[in-house]
């Protein structure tokens, strides 16, 4: 599935919770597929169960799981729309990121074609 | 759910272990980490019964630990110094637990001796440091314990055992809401296994916190910049400046 680093200094928790939402961003996992029980992703990575819940509770509380009592949890329907917040907060983290690229000598026009680029690829797959 | 509350604890008038708080929750793994001499073992020991405090309480779900069967009964220890009989193996090992823990499950300890390279037939005494440790965790698994008590069970396993016996743990914790306490000063194996640490020293508890929290708190301390902490840095940071949690 997915591995745990742990020379990462990133909780580990945190870690489950980021290659879960890649997973599902990417198309990787459907809607309403099971997720792996806590004892069997916590058996798989060895890490302790409560960490791997810890996880599975957030992933739950942002809209990514539903759980099913006695059944397990899945992958939800993608929400709606983003909240204003939401969107506040991708942008931030985006605006970051673009700063330490001009800060690390790359330049404006550099990144403008990356995104133009990226934002093409994306295009195209909806197209298909 | 175990709690110490104003552990004293002198030998020789030597006072050893100051007025001590721990508590641990049901299903938790648990690390108490401290330097060589800070008072894990003696903490340790008194939670599996074996000593008595001077002064305080030590209590698993409310019922005091000393002199009590029916707590003993539900925990599981493997110290730091192991002891065998002499002639016994570890197949005469398993007879003899099973006389004494009523929860004792024949099926497990067949199993988890299969997963192990450890002869069932040859003298436990003679094994080698790491192979006693070894039966030894089995057999206190094999009880299938509410508690696990573990007095620095890393030390002279190497990896691939280590992997084993943490992988059982995961899976009594998860199953079973197995409570665990693990003394250890690996800490490196420790960040990646447990959800809670009390560090000691002293004889008495500086933080005991949800290790998470722990490192978020500390990230805004000047350890380790912008980067969560890793255990390593908390403890030598906790111990040198002397901060405490209530």
């Amino acid at each position: 599935m997915f591995q745990i680093d742990l020379k990462n200094r990133k909780p580990i928790y945190e870690q489950v919770v980021e290659n879960f939402k890649k997973m599902i961003i990417s198309g990787g996992l459907n809607q309403d597929s099971r997720v792996p029980s806590i004892r069997d992703l916590a058996k798989t990575l060895g890490v302790n169960p409560n960490t791997v819940q810890k996880a599975y509770r957030e992933l739950e509380t942002n809209g990514y799981f539903y759980t099913v009592l006695g059944q397990g949890s899945f992958i939800s329907a993608p929400p709606e729309s983003l909240t204003q917040q939401e969107i506040a907060e991708l942008y931030k983290a985006l605006a970051e990121q673009i700063h330490e690229l001009l800060f690390r000598g790359v330049t404006i026009t550099e990144v403008q074609k990356f995104i133009s680029e990226k934002f093409e690829v994306v295009n195209n797959d909806s197209d298909k | 759910m175990i709690q110490i509350s104003n552990l004293r604890k002198s030998f020789d008038r030597h006072e050893v272990i100051k007025g001590l708080n721990l508590s641990v929750n049901k299903g938790s793994i648990y690390g108490l980490v401290g330097v060589n001499g800070s008072g894990k073992t003696t903490v340790i020991k008194h939670l599996a019964g074996v000593y008595r405090a001077d002064s305080g309480t030590i209590h698993l779900d409310g019922a005091e630990v000393y002199d009590n069967a029916k707590a003993k009964a539900r925990i599981g220890y493997v110290p730091d110094d192991l002891y065998f009989f002499p002639s016994y193996n570890l197949k005469m090992l398993g007879q003899f637990y099973k006389r004494i823990y009523a929860t004792w499950n024949d099926k497990r300890f067949a199993e988890l001796m299969k997963l192990t390279e450890l002869n069932p037939k040859n003298r436990v005494s003679r094994f080698s440091k790491g192979m006693q440790k070894q039966a030894a965790l089995i057999l206190a698994l094999s009880i299938c314990p509410d508690i696990l008590l573990l007095d620095e069970p890393i030390d002279g396993l190497d990896p691939i055992v280590r992997k084993r016996i943490f992988t059982w743990m995961i899976e009594d914790v998860a199953d079973r809401q197995m409570t665990v306490l693990i003394s250890s000063h690996n800490l490196k194996e420790m960040d990646g296994i447990c959800d809670t640490v009390g560090i000691i020293k002293n004889g008495s508890m500086l933080i005991e916190q949800d290790l998470d929290e722990l490192k978020a708190d500390m990230q805004t301390k000047a350890i380790s910049e912008h980067l969560p902490p890793t255990l390593d840095e908390i403890f030598v940071y906790v111990y040198e400046s002397g901060v405490k949690n209530d």
